[in-house]
C-alpha cells in the first residue's frame, strides 16, 4: 500500500492499495512519509518496501 | 501492478525452470519444504510445481496459522463467546475451524455475538463501541501478526479500554521446524523460509538450520517467480557444497527483521513453557502468552474457559500433512469427507491449507508433467 497521509499523533496513516481502496494503518513500526510503499499486514504496516 | 506484475513474468519464469533443470543431478531426488502456507497457495495457484523437474518434489510446512490451532482452543474460544454480554471477534478464516462440537460459525448461528474482523484494531473499536459489553480479540497467527495484536493491547491499556480482552493463541516458527527436524519421519534438503514472517523477526533465527542441521534454507516472497528464484538458489547451495541462510525476498526483509516489533512483542507477550500444535503435538516455547503486565487483558484470566485437550477426529490426517509426511490427497477424507465447504480438518479450512490449496487448485494425484 502507498502512504497518502499521516497523523502523527495517533500513529496511523491513510494509506490506498493498488486498486484505489484505501484504509487507515497503524505505522508505529516503521519510519515512513507520503509517498512511501509498506507491506501491510493485520492493520499494521510491518516493513516499507525496499525499490532496490 | 507494480511489486506484483514484474514477478508473474511468464518469460522470466521460463528462463528460471530451464536453470533450475540444469541445476538438479540426475538421478537424486530433492525434497524441499515451503515452510509458510503463503507459500503453498502461490505454488498451486500458479502451477509452480509444474515447472519443476519430476525429481524435485516440494512438501509443505506447518506455516498456516490457521491449521495450527488445535481443537481444544476452538471450543475454549466458542465458550467464552456464548458467556452473557460477550462480543467475541476473530479472522475470518478461524469462523470455519472446527472444535470437538461445531465451530464459532455454528456458535454464531446458535445465537452467540461472534463477530469477524480483518484486524485486532478493529476489535478494540467495536470495545470503545460498546462499553457496556466485554469484547475479546481471538488472537491467532504467527510472528507476523503478533506485533498488530501486541500493538492493539498497547493501545487498550494506554487509551483505558477496560472492556477488552485478548485470548492468545499466538505462535512463534522455530520450534516448530527444529521439531521437524528433529522427527525422523521427514527427510529434508532445505527449505523455502517464511517471507511475511522474515519481515518482523528477520533471517537471522534460521541460522540453526545450516549451522545444527546441515541444511540450506532461502527465505523467499510470494510470487511465482521469488519461488522459483528461492528453489534455484538452493539447488545453487547443494551444487556448490555450501549451506547457510539466504535471503530471496530482500525487497520486504531485512536480515535482522523489525527491531520495533520485536520490542513491542517482547514486553506485551511471554513464551508458555508449551503449546499444543494440531497434529504436533505439545512443543516446548513455541506458544505466546501476555506479559505480566498484560495480564489484566488476559481473556483466559478474565473468563472461566474448559482447557481442555480434545484429539483430533480419527479420519483426520492433518498432523501429517502438517509434518510433510503425506499429500493432502492421500488423506483418507480428502475431498470425500472433507472439503472446503464442510471441513473436517483446519488445513482445508483456510485458504494458506495446503488441502485447501490442492482442492481449490485441482492438484489431485494427478501425473507430474515433465519439464
Amino acid at each position: 500500500m502507498r502512504v497518502e497521509r499521516i497523523d502523527d499523533a495517533r500513529g496511523l496513516a491513510l494509506c490506498a492499495a493498488e486498486d484505489g481502496s484505501k484504509s487507515t494503518v497503524e505505522i508505529a513500526l516503521v519510519s515512513v512519509e507520503p509517498g512511501d510503499r509498506v507491506l501491510v499486514h493485520a492493520g499494521v504496516a510491518l516493513t516499507e518496501l525496499s525499490t532496490a | 501492478m507494480r511489486y506484483v506484475d514484474e514477478f508473474r513474468d511468464p518469460e522470466l519464469g521460463r528462463v528460471l525452470a530451464t536453470e533450475i533443470l540444469a541445476a538438479v543431478e540426475p538421478g537424486r531426488h530433492y525434497k524441499f519444504m515451503e515452510v509458510c502456507g503463503g507459500h503453498t497457495h502461490s505454488i498451486y495457484k500458479y502451477g509452480v510445481d509444474d515447472l519443476l523437474p519430476e525429481n524435485v518434489e516440494l512438501v509443505h510446512g506447518p506455516g498456516c496459522p490457521v491449521c495450527v490451532i488445535p481443537m481444544g482452543r476452538v471450543d475454549d474460544g466458542i465458550a467464552i463467546a456464548r458467556q452473557a454480554g460477550v462480543i467475541f471477534t476473530c479472522f475470518g478464516d478461524m469462523m470455519r475451524v472446527p472444535g470437538s462440537a461445531g465451530s464459532l460459525l455454528e456458535a454464531k448461528a446458535e445465537g452467540a455475538d461472534i463477530r469477524m474482523v480483518y484486524s485486532p484494531l478493529d476489535a478494540l473499536r467495536i470495545a470503545k463501541q460498546n462499553p457496556d459489553r466485554e469484547v475479546v480479540f481471538f488472537a491467532i497467527g504467527f510472528e507476523t501478526t503478533a506485533p498488530s495484536t501486541a500493538l492493539t493491547l498497547k493501545r487498550a491499556k494506554a487509551e483505558g479500554v477496560a472492556n477488552f480482552s485478548c485470548m492468545c493463541s499466538h505462535v512463534t516458527i522455530v520450534p516448530p521446524l527444529r521439531a521437524l527436524l528433529d522427527s525422523p519421519d521427514l527427510r529434508l534438503d532445505g527449505f523455502v523460509g517464511p517471507g511475511h514472517v522474515s519481515t518482523v523477526v528477520g533471517a537471522r533465527p534460521f541460522e540453526f538450520i545450516p549451522a545444527d542441521y546441515g541444511k540450506p534454507i532461502v527465505v523467499a516472497g510470494f510470487e511465482p517467480l521469488d519461488i522459483l528464484q528461492a528453489i534455484r538458489m538452493i539447488l545453487a547451495q547443494l551444487a556448490e557444497g555450501r549451506c547457510e541462510v539466504e535471503n530471496q525476498y530482500s525487497r520486504v526483509v531485512p536480515y535482522e527483521g523489525n527491531p520495533r516489533a520485536l520490542e513491542v512483542m517482547a514486553e506485551v507477550f511471554e513464551l508458555r513453557p508449551h503449546f499444543e500444535w494440531r497434529g504436533l503435538g505439545f512443543i516446548s516455547q513455541s506458544g505466546l502468552k501476555l506479559s505480566d503486565a498484560y495480564a489484566d487483558l488476559d481473556a483466559e484470566l478474565r473468563f472461566s474457559v474448559p482447557g481442555v485437550r480434545v484429539a483430533d477426529p480419527k479420519a483426520c490426517q492433518c498432523g501429517e500433512v502438517l509434518k510433510g509426511v503425506i499429500k493432502p490427497w492421500e488423506c483418507k477424507v480428502f475431498g470425500t469427507a472433507c472439503t472446503p465447504e464442510r471441513p473436517i480438518g483446519t488445513c482445508m479450512v483456510s485458504s494458506e491449507g495446503a488441502c485447501a490449496a490442492y482442492y481449490n487448485f485441482g492438484r489431485f494425484a494427478r501425473e507430474r508433467e515433465v519439464v
